[in-house]
Formats: C-alpha cells, structure tokens, sequence
C-alpha cells in the first residue's frame, strides 16, 4: 500500500469541527504536569473568546480520578482512555487511541505540552491525519480565522508563524512559560466522556523495560539564587564547590543535562530543554558552556555571573559578569568575600 | 549479525553566533548573515550508526533533502566512511515543511532499504517546525524510540535504547525494523562524541558522485504543493539589552565590586 493511500481517509478540503478544541494533559506519576495545566489555560482562554468548548484528553491507566481535576482546571469535556495497556507511555499506542479519537470529533486545534511525551505524539497524529504540525511554540492563537503558532528561532531573535495550510486543523506543542495555570473550580462541572481503546497487534510491539524518574524535591522555579554547574565542572568532587557556593549564597543547585547524565545530579535540577525553566534573581553559571539547549531555560535570569575557562564560550554573551577562570580557583576566592 | 542503518542527515542555519539583524527590512530572513552548519544531533544520529557498523558490521547509508547550501552534509557523511549517500533531489528545501521532507526521506529509505535501523538526530530548538524523525517513523509504519542517548543492545528482532525523559530516563525496547530519534548530551571525553572526517577519505571522496533521487523518482510529484504547514512569516523579538563586565578572578577587590553590585541589586 502506499504511503498516500493508507491515510486517505480524510477527504480533501474536509472541514474541522471549530465547535471545540483540545488539550491533550499529560498524567504521570506526579499526577497532571504543571506544562499540562499552562496548556490547558491556555485553551480555554481561547475556547472562552472564541465561543468553543475545551476538550480535554487524558490516557492512561487508573487515571478515572483525575476527570474531576481537569474539570476544576478549565475543561469542559474530557475523553478519558483508561485502559491496562496504557500504563506505559508508548508512542504507538498512544498515538492510536489519539488518532481514533480525533477521527471521530476533527477538532481545528489540538495543544500538547512540549514535553517528551507530548512532542512524541503530536508529529505522529499530524502524519496519521494530515494535520498541520508545528511543535515547541511559545503560543498559539486565533487570528483572522485561523490557527497560528509562533515558535522562538534564530537564537531567539525572531518567532516563526506556522499556519496550517488550507482548511486543515493544527496539532501545536507548546512550551513552558505559556501561561499561568488557572486555579482549580471544584465546583465546575463538565462532561467526562470514556474513550473506548482498541489495538491492533502491531500498536503493541514496543515495551519500557524500565524507568527511573524521581519525584522533584526542589521547586527551581521559586529559587531567587541558583548556582548551576555545566560539564565543565570536570569530575564529581569539583560539584561539591558548587554545593558550597549554593548554600553560602543561600540558593539552589541546578545542572545541565551532562552533569545529570554524569550522574553528578539529581534529574530535578537539570535546567533547559527536557529541565525546568528557571527566572531567578541571580544565576552562576559554572563550567557551563550556554548551547542552546541549558540557554532556553535560564536566559531570562536577572543578573546573569558565568565562570568559565573558554572565554569564547557562549555563555559569555549573555552573562552580565564574565569570570574567565578555572572554577576551582575562582569558587573558593568567591566563598571567602561571602563569607 | 551485521545491522543496516539509514541516516538522516540535514544541513541547517546556524544560530549560535548571530550578529547583526536576522531580518530584513522587508521581514524576510537576512541569509546574508547566516552561516550553516551540520545539524549536531544527525552527527550523534551518524556516530551512532557508525559504531554499530564497528561492533557488529553491516552497512551506513546517509540520506539527505536538498542540494548542499554551504556544508555537503552528505559529503562530510562519505569523509566518515559511510558506505552510500543519497540526496534527494529537490529545487528548494524551502518550500518544504516537515511533512514533505519526511514523506520524501521516508520514500527513499523503502527504496534503498530494506533497513534494520533508521536514525535521526533530536531537531535542535531553533530553525526546524517539527520532530522530523516522528513524522518519517509514522510514515514508515516502524515503532518509533526518541530521545534516545545510547543504544543499549540490539539482536533477536529487537532494539533496547536508554532514552532520556522530564525527571529521569527510561530503558525501551522496541522491534526491528525501527526509527530511532537521537539527542546526547556530551560529556567530555565522551564516547558517543561524534568522529571527524578522516584527511585519507577527504582526498578519496573529494570529487566522487552523489547519487541523487528526484521525488518523481520517489513517486512524490510536485512536492512543493504538498506541505501542512505554512511558514507564514517571521516577527522580530525585541531583544534584552545587557550590560556586560568582564571581572578579573584574580583580582579580589573586583570580585568583591561585583558581589557588592549583585546584593545592592544594580
């Protein structure tokens, strides 16, 4: 069969039901992820604006209890796939369920966080659908009768407008800092509607063999200080400087991704992509070289002092104190005048 | 066992020393000043693949969309001793979405395969609409396994990765044939660091042929016709100006000028 034919189900020029949009909330073993909740702000400030109902979709298995929650936050439908074989994240059959469902109801837009999970699914239903796609945006919003996204690109100097072509709907993953999470109204009440989850044998080939996620015990996020130490912290002993630098300046200790991949961090304090977001008053930057990737998550800082023995290191053009020097002299020396 | 990869591999703006306006007067992209480089997550993508290749044999084939801008990503491919490159063909990837190029490379994987494994590096946050690698494993019908850091074992009809995900990591396993979309975090003296090109293979492949598909070739007519999306024009973001020092570490009495301005507030 060719690639064409197995997705022609969707006729050309077909319409999306604009009565409606979704947001797909992310359930994991924290429960409903903060991003999840951005996005659903995000929704129904549109669907309100707009005279649409916000549709929620949740998949997972034992997450009956969540439906209630989700109603609090904002959605005014939610489509709840509970089913045993969905206790894993797994693209494929997520996806499938995803698919079945949008099938049936076509919404004109559908937000994801752009998270892991959420980028995994959004490309996979665009290509099942021949949906517009349009991942890691800062926003999403209605203008002139259609859809728009806007993605941050060229080291943040610019945002890039993605529109669906045509007629078709928009399925659009959107980043940390969306919006502010609604509270939650336990006295709202919507519709929960169960979503009848069928496979076919070749949905259930992939497995998680394993998975180690630690539950945060740090909110960076509210940190006023954070020191953070990058690779170039060189071994394990050196990030007891950093330890020391934090609790003297009474703040937090964050990471890049390769320092928790090191295993010299715990997950909880990896900032950037796949990390949080952090806005605090002052970050040290040590051994942290500032690509693109840590820099997303921590430009925004107020007062930004970066030490780093490459003065032709990135992290240099954005830092408002540039320290060139071996963090191994340069925190100790720091240690002392806080002291 | 001898495993056969593909790679996708793409050549892209480079963003990280922008100096001067991205755009024009008119709102379109200044390319003037922008330079490109090889996306870095398809050279993990590629290191990847290589080293399977070491360890258990079998065949590279890099795939790539467009002719080369400034860097012949497949070139640099052929430098690190793949055994095939194929471009397809197109006048302008810029009339492309993510849809396109992945239905194009998906198109072109079915003819120079059959292939045990297809790569593809994690698209980097700027400059690209969508996870390429998502939209070919769709297209292609293969289980899919993202954010893949390393390759843990291969064999028996299947593939273990270690992938890395909000707060930890997971261990997938998933059927042969699949699509793995690659995104490491290096460490130094890493592994998984991607190889240069080798001076011996430049001089060998400086001048040899690309072998190159048309989407016609590939049963895709009129490809620009065909995107999702729309790239419908760029906005400038006003940009935060910063006052930058530079604060001499051996210099107490700076250091200290500096930690004085932080607690003050300035």
């Amino acid at each position: 069969m060719s690639l064409h034919s197995r997705r022609c189900w969707m006729k050309s020029g077909e319409e999306p039901d604009m009565s409606e949009l979704w947001v797909y909330i992310e359930i994991n073993e924290n429960g409903i992820t903060d991003l999840s909740l951005q996005c659903l702000a995000k929704g129904t400030e549109l669907a309100r604006k707009n005279g649409w109902k916000a549709g929620a979709v949740a998949l997972g298995f034992g997450i009956k209890d969540f439906a209630k929650e989700i109603i609090a936050y904002g959605a005014d439908t939610v489509y709840l796939a509970d089913d045993a074989r969905l206790k894993s994240f797994l693209p494929a059959s997520y996806q499938r369920v995803l698919t079945g469902l949008l099938k049936q109801k076509n919404p004109g837009l559908m937000i994801f966080p752009a998270t892991t999970r959420g980028n995994d699914l959004a490309p996979l239903v665009a290509t099942e659908l021949d949906l517009a796609c349009a991942l890691d945006c800062q926003n999403t919003d209605f203008e002139g009768g259609r859809f728009v996204s806007r993605r941050s690109e060229f080291d943040g100097k610019v945002f890039t407008k993605y529109l669906p072509a045509g007629s078709r709907g928009l399925v659009t993953s959107l980043k940390d800092g969306v919006a502010e999470p609604d509270s939650a109204n336990a006295s709202r009440t919507g519709q929960t509607i169960p979503v009848e989850v069928v496979f076919n044998e070749n949905d259930l080939t992939a497995k998680v063999l394993k998975r180690e996620v630690i539950k945060s015990t740090v909110n960076l996020k509210a940190a006023k200080i954070i020191v953070t130490a990058g690779a170039g912290i060189g071994t394990k002993e050196n990030f007891g400087l950093i330890e020391n630098l934090a609790r003297a300046l009474g703040g937090e200790i964050g990471a890049t991704r390769p320092v928790v991949d090191a295993g010299w961090a715990t997950a909880d304090r990896q900032i950037g992509q796949t990390g949080v977001t952090v806005k605090p008053d002052l970050y040290i930057a040590c051994g942290v070289s500032g690509a693109v990737q840590h820099r997303v998550g921590m430009m925004m800082a107020k007062k930004i002092v970066a030490i780093n023995t490459d003065a032709a290191a990135p992290i240099f053009k954005f830092a408002h104190y540039r320290i060139v020097g071996d963090l191994v002299d340069v925190i100790p020396k720091l240690l002392k005048l806080v002291k | 066992m001898p495993y056969n990869c593909a790679v996708i591999v793409r050549e892209i703006w480079d963003t990280r020393d922008l100096v001067g306006n991205v755009l024009k007067e008119d709102g379109s992209l200044n390319e003037a000043i922008l330079a490109t480089r090889f996306e870095p997550e398809d050279l993990n993508a590629l290191e990847m693949a290589l080293q399977l290749k070491d360890k258990q044999g079998g065949n590279v084939t890099a795939i790539s969309v467009g002719q080369a801008r400034n860097v012949d990503v497949l070139r640099e491919c052929l430098y690190r001793d793949v055994d095939a490159v194929i471009r397809v063909d197109v006048p302008s990837v810029k009339e492309l979405d993510t849809a396109v190029m992945a239905r194009l490379i998906a198109e072109a994987v079915k003819k120079a395969g059959p292939f045990d494994l297809a790569l593809a590096g994690l698209d980097i946050v700027e400059g690209e609409n969508s996870l390429l690698g998502a939209h070919v494993a769709a297209l292609l019908g293969m289980d899919s396994i993202t954010y893949v850091d390393a390759l843990e074992e291969i064999g028996s009809g299947k593939v273990v990765c270690k992938r890395q995900i909000e707060n930890g990591s997971e261990v997938v396993e998933a059927k042969l044939p699949s699509l793995l979309v690659v995104g490491v975090a290096l460490l130094k003296d890493d592994p998984r660091t991607p190889r240069s090109a080798k001076a011996t293979l430049k001089l060998k492949h400086k001048r040899t042929l690309i072998p190159s598909w048309t989407p016609q070739d590939l049963g895709i007519n009129a490809p620009s016709s065909l995107p999702l999306t729309v790239l419908a024009g760029y906005e400038g973001i006003p940009q935060r100006v910063i006052e930058s020092k530079q604060v001499d570490p051996n210099d107490e009495p700076s250091l200290k000028a500096m930690l004085d301005e932080i607690r003050r507030g300035a």
